[in-house]
């Protein structure tokens, strides 16, 4: 009988190279991390039940579920937006996949696993910004796109899922991108080509922070 | 050092002494300095002849120093980088730079192609329409290229450009456009009341005429001023400056294209930079503070070499230190032209005489020209001697009728200020004429954008300052700011008294639009010709049509047609302004979506494994898909092909199939939701099972199909095709929003969640056991056709498997989560090897559709009924669902329908293509007898014949008839049976075994 290994491979396998990437020589204005393990669970609430999926959500998360784009941090999980009534759970270390959201969410809501959908990238550095203002129509001044802040958008002709996480240490904002796994390979290829002249670093997370 | 810089100052300007470049100008090497433009560069070392007229070849100067620049076109560098018609005013000079001339030969000195000037008389306004019209198939064969060579502007590089070029967005509350005083003051205001301010300016430095003119602000010298309210400005965070950046739109909404020229001043782009990069600006508010553009004066001979408008005379010895000529006149008709006479004295020239067209010269000016010794003449220039080597004697017509003669080497001409009216129109506001300056003035400017200082008809440095910093002011605050700007920098404003003077009566051509060689004769031509409206004069001259698009000629055109047509200026009106206010290169819209990322490409699940095994992939819209496999020793594709069906047939194979659409359709009334939606019934699907929907649009026409398999009571999990997996979602989400949203049904798109294979073939069920778990039971009692549930893998993977055939095999598709996809398709190739497995990609996977008769994207063409397809017999009688109605119309009912019927070619060995006609046999072939076309061919190793499908009026019933096949664009011609479409196990015994 044949041993069969059943690997994850994240849709960016082959296309991130870890390391430096583009203008050599300067401090890289830009870093790309793929965050590589989490669970992301799409929760749409059923009709007529918004309500009673906020306060199932708040007993779960410890936190009311945004319900305008925005990024929220709960308990062991962030809430993101995604629509009006919907939001999806991001949290890793299996705390809260399909299996154990079901319990707790499916009375008021109905649960799609996308965990295997979509690609994760964290984007920071002094050009962050500057690199993304060629990706992305959304003001991501700091003033205008604030910590939490989040954009079901597009980039690229792709739709992604944009918001803005805590600061790094350093105090750089951090914004963070959830692609659909199958436009992954081709958007990294268009975020290198527009961070490139500002030095990348590129690495990538078996685990989310 | 090549080139000596004669005409070059000792002192003064704004270039840097010490930091020489060589360069060369159609091969000859010249040096310029750092901070130089071509233009300026030449003018210093006494270039005088730059480039040939677009229709005479006459010679021609360089006429400004800016972006309206109509003459000084060159070739910028060379080889690939190659640009034509690029404005050697704005061209920043770089060590190495290559320019050339354009539209001269063989020489820009000895140009053959000016004897084009003697056929002058031919060559008037609407001479296209008027000549060269028989015989009319002698116009493309002969005029037309002839024409073209003849005439035109530089050459295309011909080859891909290097460079990368890309895009951004940029918002602030507050953008201005241009940044000389009325610009920089409004930035200090906005910035002060503490708004985004983003300020556009086209130059490589910031301040506008600044730089030129000079001034006192705040009592100090301009060049005081500047460098403290820049250092304030960079000083603001929110403040950005973008230098060599030109706002060149206005569209909906608060948004702005602007055109920042990154590297166009280095001889090629730093490695990973971009060349140019276009900006989406979105704004709250708009300063325009473009200033305006000095306008020429026609008069016969005003293009010779050394007629150069006044403004720019002075911008070259002020700003370059660079000297146009050594004797220069001025001919103007207002006070601002004595400026340049100010200038050049104190840069120690030597001034011939001032021809004023006023009656009254200031005395101020009087005694300046006493003591410079140089006469003033009242009256105009009336001819120009000169040529390609610059102008030698000016004719001067004197008020009361007299004539004189100036001799000088240059002539500053200044026929007033028009304002940059571009901006401020591109929403088809018109602008409004005003007498005191005789110009057009901003009027109807776009919702939230103003126009300040000479932008907006207020030349004076003073009112420059005042308006721009009170429109700043009031732009912040309308933003939403509320600091306090402060005090608003201080100034005079200089005398600028005007007397109108459009056009001198003289002999010899007089230029209204330098660029199209269109002169004041052909204005006064297309007004007696009946082409009186300035649209019809545009188009009948081409003036304004030049790549300047008229910055220097369009008024002055205008106003001699008024003159002509005996109606004042406002009444005779404007053309329609339309952006760019300036070209834009094609490079900079694309961005980076050239070549392999013209647009973003998807990959499956097995794109890396499959790249491995050197698969050929076809596009199929964003996919990449592999198409077959090729083996060493395979000769084509169809060799691949036809084994990759042949091992599925007669073994087992296995496709990627992860492109299809899935949806998972949720809640309680998701089976309620989905009858509506297909026109077969889905609540009565029980859980574990799949079934073929097939859905309709609203006009009855067939949408899309696919199987959808029901996971639990309330959740359904949904295929479409790969093409419509997109379109479906958003015709469910209609449905479910809009048209019922009394259902309580949820929809997500899982198509990235899940990586699909479908494995075919009589020994499926042989690889399966290998890789599921031994407690599966895949027996046919066990999962019987048409079953779906979740399995166990070994190793403990859950899957999906459905048991559904497009092949017409014993098939299952199996899924797993998609970054299992690459170790799923590894593993089957591990579990298969026994058996043979063979992966197949969709040319295989397309015969065997085709042998089964399977309908597909060229059958589900957006004409084709469920009838059509025959399928007509799923439409449920006893439900409603979209397009029932509308399916039931006449014409989608007729008897004499194009159906879908199974073609084989008569001649066995013969070769089916798509696209062939389908007519009755013998008759000749015509849209009269046509019933049909062939949809789908393909070489069918089991029938070991060409086979397709094709939708052939009444097909079903003509079984066996003998048709002809009608292919002009192959030039093919045959006979073709009709026959059943489904070639391959008709009863489907294979599928359900």
């Amino acid at each position: 009988m044949v041993e069969f290994s059943w690997a994850p491979r994240s849709p960016l396998e082959h296309a991130l190279v870890t390391g430096a990437h583009g203008t050599r020589g300067i401090e890289a204005g830009v870093s790309l991390t793929e965050i590589r393990n989490f669970d992301l669970i799409q929760v749409m609430a059923r009709r007529g039940k918004g309500a009673e999926l906020a306060k199932a959500a708040k007993a779960r998360f410890g936190v009311t579920a945004p319900d305008a784009p925005k990024a929220v941090q709960g308990k062991d999980a962030t809430l993101i937006w995604s629509g009006p009534d919907q939001f999806f759970v991001l949290s890793a270390g299996g705390k809260h996949t399909l299996q154990t959201l079901v319990p707790a969410l499916s009375g008021p809501a109905s649960l799609s696993d996308q965990s295997h959908a979509r690609v994760l990238i964290s984007i920071s550095g002094v050009k962050a910004r500057a690199m993304l203002a060629k990706l992305s129509s959304i003001d991501l001044h700091v003033g205008a796109f604030l910590i939490g802040a989040a954009a079901a958008t597009s980039m690229d002709h792709t739709s992604v899922t944009l918001w803005r996480g805590n600061d790094r240490p350093d105090g750089l904002a951090v914004f963070n991108l959830l692609v659909f796994a199958t436009f992954a390979e081709s958007l990294w290829h268009t975020l290198l080509d527009s961070a490139a002249e500002y030095g990348v670093a590129i690495s990538h997370s078996e685990e989310l922070a | 050092m090549a080139g000596a810089q004669t005409h070059r100052l000792g002192n003064g300007g704004l270039i840097d002494r010490s930091a020489p470049l060589n360069f060369r100008f159609d091969g000859k090497a010249f040096s310029g300095l750092q901070g130089d433009t071509l233009a300026s560069a030449l003018i210093a070392n006494g270039v005088k002849l730059v480039g040939r007229s677009f229709k005479y070849h006459r010679p021609r100067g360089i006429l400004t120093s800016g972006s309206e620049e109509p003459n000084a076109l060159v070739e910028l560098r060379t080889g690939a980088r190659r640009e034509p018609n690029t404005k050697a005013t704005t061209a920043e000079l770089y060590e190495g730079l290559e320019a050339a001339s354009q539209n001269r030969w063989p020489s820009l000195r000895h140009d053959v192609m000016s004897v084009n000037q003697l056929f002058a008389p031919i060559f008037v306004a609407g001479f296209y329409y008027k000549t060269f019209m028989w015989p009319a198939k002698f116009w493309e064969a002969i005029y037309e290229p002839a024409i073209r060579r003849a005439a035109g502007l530089g050459r295309a590089a011909g080859v891909a450009d290097p460079d990368h070029y890309d895009k951004a967005w940029a918002h602030c509350d507050v953008l201005i456009a241009g940044s000389g005083p009325a610009g920089l003051a409004a930035a200090l205001a906005a910035g002060r009341s503490g708004a985004r301010v983003i300020l556009c300016e086209e130059d490589f430095v910031p301040s506008g005429r600044l730089l030129s003119d000079g001034g006192t602000i705040d009592g100090v010298p301009a060049a005081e001023w500047l460098p403290r309210t820049l250092a304030e400005l960079a000083a603001m965070p929110d403040v950005r400056i973008m230098t060599r950046t030109t706002l060149f739109g206005v569209y909906d909404g608060g948004t702005y294209g602007a055109i920042e020229r990154v590297n166009d001043h280095l001889p090629s782009p730093p490695e990973h930079q971009v060349r140019q990069r276009l900006w989406r600006i979105v704004a709250k508010r708009c300063v325009v503070a473009a200033g305006a553009i000095e306008r020429p004066i026609v008069f016969a001979g005003n293009d010779t070499p050394g007629v150069m408008m006044a403004s720019a005379m002075r911008t070259y010895v002020a700003r370059y230190a660079a000297t146009p000529a050594k004797r220069l006149a001025l001919f103007t008709n207002n006070e601002d032209g004595w400026r340049t006479v100010e200038t050049a004295l104190g840069a120690g020239l030597q001034i011939a005489a001032v021809i004023d067209a006023r009656a009254d010269v200031s005395p101020a000016h009087r005694s300046l020209a006493s003591k410079g010794g140089f006469p003033v003449l009242h009256g105009a220039v009336s001819g120009v001697d000169g040529g390609k080597d610059g102008v030698r004697k000016i004719a001067v017509s004197l008020t009361g009728g007299a004539r004189a003669e100036v001799e000088a080497d240059g002539l500053a001409v200044s026929g007033g200020w028009n304002p940059a009216v571009g901006l401020t129109s591109f929403h088809r506001g018109r602008p409004k004429w005003r007498d005191d300056i005789a110009a057009f003035v901003p009027d109807g400017a776009p919702p939230g954008m103003v126009a300040a200082g000479a932008a907006n008809g207020d030349f004076g440095l003073g009112a420059c300052l005042s308006q721009g910093f009170a429109a700043g002011a009031a732009a912040a605050r309308d933003a939403g700011h509320n600091g306090t700007p402060g005090a608003a920098p201080v100034a005079d404003d200089e005398a600028f008294s005007l007397t109108p003077l459009w056009h001198v009566a003289g002999k010899g051509k007089a230029f209204v639009d330098y660029q199209h060689d269109v002169t004041a004769s052909d204005i006064e031509l297309a007004q007696r010709e009946g082409f009186e409206s300035v649209e019809h004069l545009k188009r009948y001259t081409t003036l304004g049509m030049a790549t300047d698009q008229g910055k220097t000629s369009n008024v002055a055109g205008l106003a001699i047609m008024a003159a002509v047509s005996g109606r004042s200026i406002p009444e005779t009106g404007t053309t329609i302004y339309r952006p760019p206010y300036v070209p834009v290169a094609i490079g900079a819209f694309a961005g980076h979506h050239r070549d392999e990322t013209f647009h973003a490409t998807r990959l499956t699940p097995s794109h890396h494994w499959a790249v491995e095994q050197g698969a050929i992939f076809v596009d199929t819209g964003l996919w990449k898909r592999a198409q077959w496999y090729p083996r060493a020793g395979e000769k084509d594709w169809l060799e691949s092909v036809t084994r990759e069906v042949k091992a599925v047939r007669g073994g087992v194979g296995f496709c990627d199939v992860s492109t299809l659409g899935k949806i998972d359709v949720h809640g309680p009334d998701a089976g309620a939701f989905l009858d509506r939606v297909y026109i077969n019934t889905f609540s009565n699907l029980a859980v574990g099972k799949a079934r073929y929907g097939l859905m309709l649009r609203e006009d009855g026409i067939v949408y899309d199909d696919g199987t959808t398999a029901r996971l639990a009571e309330d959740h359904y999990f949904l295929t479409t095709t790969t093409a419509k997996a997109g379109l479906v979602m958003q015709h469910l989400e209609f449905c479910r929003q809009v048209l019922f949203p009394e259902l309580d049904v949820q929809l997500t798109s899982v198509s990235d969640q899940w990586a699909q294979f479908s494995i075919a073939g009589p020994k499926t069920r042989d690889l399966l056991k290998e890789i599921v778990d031994p407690a599966e039971d895949l027996s046919n009692e066990g999962f019987p056709f048409m079953g779906a549930r979740e399995v166990t893998l070994r190793g403990g993977l859950k899957a999906r498997l459905f048991r559904i055939s497009f092949s017409g095999e014993m098939a299952f598709e199996i899924s797993v989560p998609a970054r299992y996809g690459d170790a799923l398709v590894r593993n089957l190739m591990l579990a298969g090897a026994p058996f043979g497995v063979t992966p197949y990609g969709t040319e295989a996977l397309g015969v065997m559709r085709v042998e089964k008769g399977h309908i597909a994207g060229p059958e589900l063409s957006g004409t084709t009924t469920a009838a059509d397809l025959g399928l007509g017999k799923m439409m449920s009688t006893k439900k409603d669902y979209i397009g029932r109605v509308m399916a039931g119309r006449e014409a989608l009912i007729a008897p004499d329908r194009q159906v879908v019927v199974g073609i084989k070619p008569a001649d066995k060995a013969r070769r089916l293509r798509s696209g062939a006609h389908i007519i009755p046999k013998g008759q000749t072939p015509g849209p009269g007898n046509d019933q049909g076309y062939v949809t789908s061919v393909c070489f069918s190793p089991t029938s070991d014949r060409w086979i397709g499908l094709a939708l052939v009026e009444r097909g079903r019933e003509r079984i066996g008839e003998i048709v002809h096949a009608h292919d002009p664009l192959r030039g093919e011609d045959y006979d073709v049976e009709l026959c059943n479409p489904v070639f391959y196990d008709p009863d489907g015994g294979r599928q359900r075994g």
